[in-house]
Parts: C-alpha cells; sequence; structure tokens
C-alpha cells in the first residue's frame, strides 16, 4: 500500500464519520428533555407563542426529518443560520475558528518545547532526585484543573503584574503581536495537562528503548549516550509519540472549551458550550462537522508523517 | 374621561434632584468638594462588558431582558421612563392622553429622523405598531393584546383603538413595542432586521459579533440636544461573570453590567473600581401548581409562606444584597404597597399549624423542581432545609431552566417550581403573566375568584394615583393568597471604573446610556 491508498482510505472514511457524529450529536441534543422552542420563546413566552415557534422553525417535525433537511442543506455548502441570534453559522466558524486554532497551537509548541525535553531528562537520569522531581511536578500537571491554573495565571501575571491582557482576543491576521499576547495566558494554561503528559509518555517510552539489547550492544560498541539518545533513541519513540501528539492536539481542542471561558475568549469552544446549553443545533452542528472534519485531517497528517519515519507503516 | 399625560416640565428626575440639593442648604453638611458637580465630557468610547449575547436586535424577534442593554441604545421608545422609579415620561411621543378608556392618543415629537435618514413620523409608528402585533416571526404580539388598531390621525398623531381599557398601555410602549424601526430598513431587508438595526436612538449600530462584541457610534443627529456625550460603545460580551468582574479590574472594560450579587463581594475587593448593587424586577421566588393537591388549599400555600425565613435566604443567596419580599415588586416601584410587601413574618410555629388544619399534621411532600447551576442549587437547599423544619419534604429535581419549564408548566408535573421570573414593563403584565387563567407561568390553570377584577382594575383608570390603589389591593389578594413564594427581589449590580459617570441603575436592570459620559 502507498501514500495515496493511505489518505485514499482516509478521505473515504470523512463521509461516514461525518454522518455519524453529527447524526449522534444531533440525537443527544433532542433526546435532552426541554424544548427549544420554550428557549426561543424566551423570558416572555405564551404558550401560544411556543407553539408558533415549533411550527415556524419544524420542530413538529420528526427527528430524522429534521436531520436530513440539515444534512441536505450542508451537502449543498450551506451550514444554515443560528436559531438564537440568526447569524450565518459559517460566519461564527470563521470568526471564531481562528481563536480557538491559535491558543490550541500555541498550547502545542509551548507543550512540546517543554514537555518533551522533560521527558528526555528524566528518561536519562532514571532514579536520581531530578528525575522524581519531574515526575512529581507530571503528575501535579496531569490533576491540576487547568481553569484554577487559569485564573491564578490571571491573578499574578495580569491583575498583578500587569504582563498580560486578562481577558480577551485579537484576530492574529491584524495585529500578530498583539494575538500572541492575549493568547500566552490561555495557552500557559491549556498546555499544563499536556506538558505533564508528554512528559511521562516520552519518559517511559524512551527508558524502555535505552534498556533494550540493541541499545546495551550499541554501548558496547563505543558509541557515545549523544549519539544514542539523538540517532537510535528518539528515532525509536518517535512513532509512539507521534501517536501522542494527534491525540494531545483532540485533547486541546476539547480543553479550550474551558479556557475560552475563563478568559472570555470568543472562540469556537466557547461557542459550542454556550449553543449547547440554549440547544441551538445548527451552530453545534456546524461546529461539530467542523471539528471532525480538522480531526481527521490531523489524523491524516499523523498518518502521513508516521509513514514517513516509520516506511513499515504503509507496508503493512 | 379625559386624562392628560405628565408634562415634561413637571417631572423631576434625581439627577436635578441631586442637582437642587447640592445648590441647596445640603451641600453645606456634606464635604463641598464632592459636590462641585462636573460638566459632562464629551466624547469617548465606553467599553462595557455584558453577560449576555442578545437574540435578535430587532424589538419584534428578541426574546430576552438583556437584549435591551443594546435595544435602548439604538432605538427610542414611544414613552420614556424614570429608571429608578419606571414613572414614564415623554420620548419619542411627547405626550399621550386616554380620550376615552379605550381610546390612547400619541402626539409625536418632530423633526426626527431615523440612522438611514428617513423621517420619524406617525406613519412610521403605525408601520411598526402593526407589525410588533401581526408580524409571524412577532414575539412580542401578546403585548399588544389590548390593542384593536392604530390609526394615522395627522402627521404627527397616531390614535391606538383598545379592545378592552388597558391602562397599562403607555407603560409596554416604553418596551419592546414603544420601540420603533426604521420601515424603509425593514422593507430593504426583507422584513428580517434581527442583526441590522435602524433607529432613532443615540447610538447607530456598526456592527455585531455573535457572542464577542456589539460596536456602535453616536448619532451625529439625535434629536435630543447635546446628547449623547459618548463617541460610541464597545459592549464586549462576556459570559462568565467573574470574568466580566476581572476585565473591568483588569481596566480592559470600564464597566460591567448585568452582574450578581457575588460579583459585588469580589468587587469590593479591588480598590480601583466601584461596585454597585440596586433594586431590580427580576423576582426569586417559586411557582405554585395551586390548581390540585396539597397547593390547591390556602392553608398550605400560607404555610409554605410562613415557613421560609426570607433575610436567611437573601443574606446567604445573595450576599445580603436583595429585598426579602412576599411581594413580586420591589418596595421602590410606583406600583408596590408597602403594607403587604412583608405580609409573611417567618414563623415556623404558624406554618406548622396550618398544615394541621389542612390535614397534614404530619408534614407532606413536594414533588418541586429547581436549576441545577450551583447557585441556584445553594438557595435551593436553603429553602428545602426552612421547610423541613415545619414538616415539608421536597423532593427536588434539579434540570437546566428549559428543562424545568417543560416539566412544570408544560407536562403539569410535580406541585411547586423554584424559580427566578423576569420583569415586565408595566406591572399588570407581571400579575397575568403569572397569575392569569391562560398564563404559562400558572401551572394549574386556575384563576381564583376576585383576581380577575382587581387585575381589570388596575387597568380601568389611567390616573397613576388611582392605579396605585388597584395595585395594592391586588397585591395584597395575591399575596394573602399565598399565589407565590416569593423570597426576595434580585438585586441588579454592576461595577465600574470611577470615571464612567452619570450611569443610573435602572428597576428594569437594563441601562440607558444617553446620557453616561467618561471622565477624562
Amino acid at each position: 500500500m502507498g501514500f495515496g491508498t493511505l489518505i485514499g482510505r482516509r478521505l473515504l472514511q470523512i463521509l461516514p464519520i461525518v454522518v455519524f457524529a453529527t447524526f449522534v450529536v444531533f440525537s443527544l441534543l433532542h433526546l435532552v428533555p426541554g424544548d427549544p422552542a420554550i428557549a426561543l420563546a424566551g423570558d416572555y413566552a405564551t404558550k401560544e407563542r411556543i407553539e408558533e415557534i415549533r411550527k415556524l422553525y419544524g420542530f413538529d417535525r420528526p427527528l430524522v426529518v429534521q436531520y436530513a433537511v440539515w444534512l441536505w442543506q450542508v451537502l449543498k455548502g450551506d451550514l444554515g443560520i443560528s436559531l438564537l441570534s440568526s447569524a450565518s453559522v459559517l460566519d461564527l466558524i470563521m470568526q471564531r475558528m481562528p481563536n480557538t486554532i491559535l491558543i490550541a497551537a500555541y498550547a502545542f509548541v509551548i507543550a512540546t518545547l517543554v514537555g518533551v525535553p522533560l521527558g528526555i531528562l528524566a528518561a536519562t537520569k532514571v532514579g536520581s532526585r531530578l528525575d522524581a522531581f519531574i515526575t512529581s511536578i507530571a503528575s501535579l500537571g496531569v490533576a491540576l484543573p487547568s481553569f484554577w491554573l487559569a485564573i491564578l495565571l490571571v491573578i499574578w501575571l495580569a491583575l498583578d503584574l500587569h504582563l498580560f491582557p486578562a481577558t480577551g482576543a485579537r484576530v492574529f491576521s491584524d495585529d500578530p503581536l498583539g494575538a500572541l499576547k492575549h493568547a500566552t495566558l490561555p495557552a500557559m494554561a491549556l498546555s499544563a495537562a499536556v506538558i505533564a503528559e508528554l512528559a511521562r509518555q516520552v519518559r517511559s517510552a524512551l527508558i524502555e528503548v535505552l534498556g533494550s539489547q540493541y541499545v546495551r550492544t550499541l554501548r558496547a560498541k563505543g558509541l557515545g549516550p549523544v549519539s544514542i539518545l539523538w540517532k537510535h533513541g528518539l528515532r525509536n519513540i518517535s512513532v509512539t509519540l507521534l501517536t501522542l501528539v494527534g491525540l494531545l492536539v483532540n485533547r486541546l481542542l476539547s480543553g479550550a472549551v474551558v479556557i475560552e471561558a475563563v478568559f472570555a475568549i470568543p472562540g469556537a469552544g466557547n461557542l459550542v458550550a454556550y449553543s449547547a446549553l440554549n440547544k441551538d443545533f445548527p451552530v453545534v452542528q456546524g461546529v461539530v462537522f467542523v471539528f471532525v472534519l480538522m480531526i481527521i485531517a490531523i489524523n491524516l497528517a499523523v498518518d502521513i508523517i508516521g509513514a514517513l519515519l516509520d516506511p513499515r507503516a504503509v507496508q503493512e | 374621561m379625559k386624562v392628560k399625560s405628565q408634562q415634561p416640565t413637571t417631572w423631576l428626575d434625581r439627577r436635578e434632584l441631586i442637582k437642587a440639593t447640592a445648590a441647596g442648604a445640603g451641600a453645606l453638611a456634606l464635604p463641598g468638594a464632592t459636590f462641585a458637580e462636573e460638566a459632562p465630557r464629551k466624547g469617548g468610547r465606553l467599553r462595557l462588558a455584558m453577560p449576555y449575547n442578545p437574540a435578535a436586535l430587532d424589538p419584534m424577534t428578541g426574546r430576552n431582558l438583556p437584549d435591551l442593554n443594546t435595544l435602548y441604545a439604538v432605538f427610542d421608545g414611544l414613552i420614556d421612563f424614570v429608571p429608578e422609579t419606571l414613572e414614564l415620561k415623554p420620548g419619542l411621543a411627547k405626550s399621550w392622553t386616554f380620550t376615552e378608556a379605550t381610546t390612547l392618543v400619541l402626539e409625536l415629537v418632530e423633526n426626527v429622523s431615523f440612522h438611514d435618514g428617513t423621517p420619524f413620523n406617525a406613519e412610521a409608528v403605525k408601520f411598526n405598531l402593526d407589525r410588533y402585533k401581526t408580524d409571524a416571526r412577532s414575539n412580542v404580539k401578546a403585548d399588544l393584546d389590548s390593542v384593536a388598531g392604530v390609526e394615522v390621525t395627522g402627521k404627527n398623531q397616531v390614535t391606538i383603538k383598545l379592545v378592552r381599557a388597558n391602562a397599562g398601555l403607555p407603560s409596554i410602549l416604553t418596551n419592546r413595542v414603544g420601540l420603533i424601526v426604521s420601515p424603509k430598513s425593514i422593507q430593504d431587508k426583507g422584513g428580517n432586521v434581527d442583526r441590522t438595526p435602524v433607529g432613532t436612538g443615540p447610538f447607530k449600530f456598526v456592527s455585531w459579533q455573535d457572542n464577542n462584541n456589539i460596536i456602535l457610534s453616536r448619532n451625529e443627529n439625535y434629536w435630543r440636544p447635546g446628547l449623547p456625550y459618548l463617541d460610541g460603545i464597545d459592549m464586549r460580551i462576556i459570559n462568565e461573570l467573574n470574568t466580566a468582574v476581572r476585565a473591568v479590574v483588569a481596566g480592559e472594560a470600564d464597566i460591567a453590567v448585568n452582574m450578581q450579587a457575588p460579583q459585588k463581594a469580589i468587587a469590593d475587593r479591588s480598590p480601583n473600581v466601584v461596585a454597585k448593587a440596586a433594586p431590580g424586577l427580576v423576582l426569586y421566588g417559586a411557582f405554585l401548581n395551586y390548581g390540585r393537591p396539597p397547593l390547591d388549599d390556602v392553608r398550605v400555600r400560607q404555610a409554605l409562606n410562613y415557613a421560609i425565613d426570607r433575610d436567611e435566604i437573601n443574606k446567604i443567596a445573595a450576599v445580603g444584597l436583595g429585598q426579602p419580599s412576599a411581594a413580586i415588586l420591589p418596595k421602590e416601584h410606583w406600583a408596590c404597597d408597602p403594607a403587604t410587601q412583608n405580609f409573611y413574618k417567618y414563623d415556623p410555629d404558624k406554618a406548622k399549624k396550618l398544615l394541621a388544619e389542612a390535614g397534614h399534621a404530619n408534614g407532606l411532600e413536594l414533588e418541586t423542581f429547581g436549576w441545577a447551576d450551583q447557585q441556584a442549587m445553594q438557595r435551593q437547599e436553603i429553602i428545602i432545609s426552612q421547610l423541613a423544619k415545619v414538616g415539608i419534604r421536597v423532593k427536588l429535581t434539579a434540570l437546566a431552566p428549559q428543562q424545568a419549564v417543560q416539566a412544570f408548566l408544560i407536562e403539569k408535573k410535580g406541585a411547586m417550581s423554584i424559580s427566578p421570573s423576569s420583569a415586565y414593563p408595566d406591572p399588570s403584565q407581571a400579575y397575568e403573566a403569572l397569575f392569569g387563567k391562560t398564563a404559562l407561568r400558572n401551572a394549574g390553570g386556575v384563576e381564583l375568584p376576585g383576581f380577575r377584577e382587581l387585575l381589570d382594575a388596575t387597568m380601568a383608570e389611567s390616573d397613576q394615583s388611582k392605579r396605585k390603589e388597584a395595585f395594592a389591593k391586588l397585591q395584597k389578594f395575591v399575596v394573602e393568597q399565598g399565589l407565590q413564594l416569593v423570597q426576595y427581589i434580585s438585586p441588579a449590580v454592576h461595577v465600574a471604573s470611577p470615571k464612567v459617570m452619570n450611569y443610573r441603575d435602572s428597576l428594569l436592570s437594563v441601562p440607558k446610556l444617553t446620557d453616561v459620559w467618561l471622565k477624562a
């Protein structure tokens, strides 16, 4: 099997995955009791108005019909409009997604730059005090809730030291420096758990490789520790690391939901949470749809890079 | 019957009162410097944080109270109001007169134009009122259900014919259905102006990014001379209340509105911001299904009312900032009668006695719905523990607000639903919406004998003092019958930088930003 087949196979998966994921979300939103017409009728609802809204928006039709109508529109390239605010769902996503991608990507960079070296350091000094220190910091990082860390960061670095803004976001293409400044605290808070996870995984994978027989042979052959680590150790854990990174990126995207709320960032996570609470189906569906596409793309990229790193993966 | 509305000259608001006091002897009692009132400064953009994204910026299709934060900046009401008391004052209608009980004549201001340059006149008013009453997408039809028709009786005169007497209509015209949208803008957009509001108000709409921001700029041709002071308003929508407070503390916003009691406590710890709590109209209560046992027995409803300690609930759930009340209106409201506002003094023994008389000597169980958020849970737990002391066992199901509405009001499950209730421009609407026979919020669908006559009386006479008397009687009836389990009236909290001047808290919990200005 070559690259072409690999990519082709991934692309073929898109349609069933999108249909499955959006249908599950659609059903979940409908199965949770509570009528969207009640939300739409608002604070001053009357019985008549709720009934009118049900008809107006087609909530009185069977679930499958409502879903099919949505899917048909999407296939025609129309993600619809928000039930709550009549805004175009596509516009909403286009406005929001860059903010989410920015903090997720920023957090990813921080996590890689910090987490991987920490893991390597711990693995090369197994059993030392440094190792114990890194391991306990990593456990703490996994256990700390990100929103709590976020609030601490705000109080310390924004409200006390005024180094970074406490809330909001800037559009990257308009003001790259401002955007990065606004994204720093959210990215730090978001990266903590990922740093911890990366450090732990790199450490254990590397310990396994460095303890294997062929590394002992390499050592016996007189190869230096740096060469062993870079040429053999890291290369061998790279596929494991890559798979892990793919999963962690997905986690960063979902973690953004909470972090965006704490920092008042108008991102996609904030959007989907608010819309789900208010039963704004078209928006939730639209965001889920885009997230599914993004995750498929990330997995595809992981597969391709994996194949480059380890040609056996393609041959299998 | 001919009752003339208040004239602009007779109306004195709190600001003028303060000015008058400052000029007089009152100023001597206070440090002089604090009363050297500065002249308002023109310029600057107000950065306002608020927790709710509007549903729509068309008054007709929006649906929640905080939408009015933006609507009142872009639109003018036919009739305006004094924020602190909701007393009426002239708006786009310079006067209003009931020529008979079912005929209301509005005299409109002249030489006013919409933001798109088209003229504001009687035709525009008729167009809007007809649209509010009949459009398929209208969420506000119920507000105009007493209106039979609207006639243009002069270039600047509109006559509204009613199907029944409704002295509350002028108050209603201060709210959504009194906000006048440019007819041309509606026609140009094929009827949907949800995201493109064009009014006559102090600020013009520039842009709205959902759940992010709304940008408004000064209407240079505003018809009230010299106003507004601000160059514009940048509204930021920050759903998380504490985050909104942090934005003000960090100097990233000038003011956060629609905050709740806990945010005042948080903001009070920061020396560089001012936090204020003012009475609002949102009430924390519990809806009762008195259409069936056990709450169809007035003694049981009264027992509930005697069994709760409103002061304690207010202290714990609202940091003492709310107003304990058994009535649905705060004492600051012109239609509230203080005589019966605290009809029920906390008296668990009396509650037990009433329960015993009603045949529940061993207590009773009430299937109850509530909200699942943390603050609601805290409030509900206090109520449950207080009711338990008199033998009322509350079986609580905590749900998302819409689910609670669905279960209690639509599927008619349970006996009680602990939930806040929103503000209405005229109190007659609030009484109708809570206790009227066909009202959504009246779960039992039962209207007690005597209620309708008392409610009709509040709408029969347009004279404010007579209405006040009628509301006092209605309030007494509702409180004595224990039709609601009101605990306290919610405070409206705002957190602001000290450079925000002239911000007035409104009973409606919605700011009017026309004469707000920023210190240099």
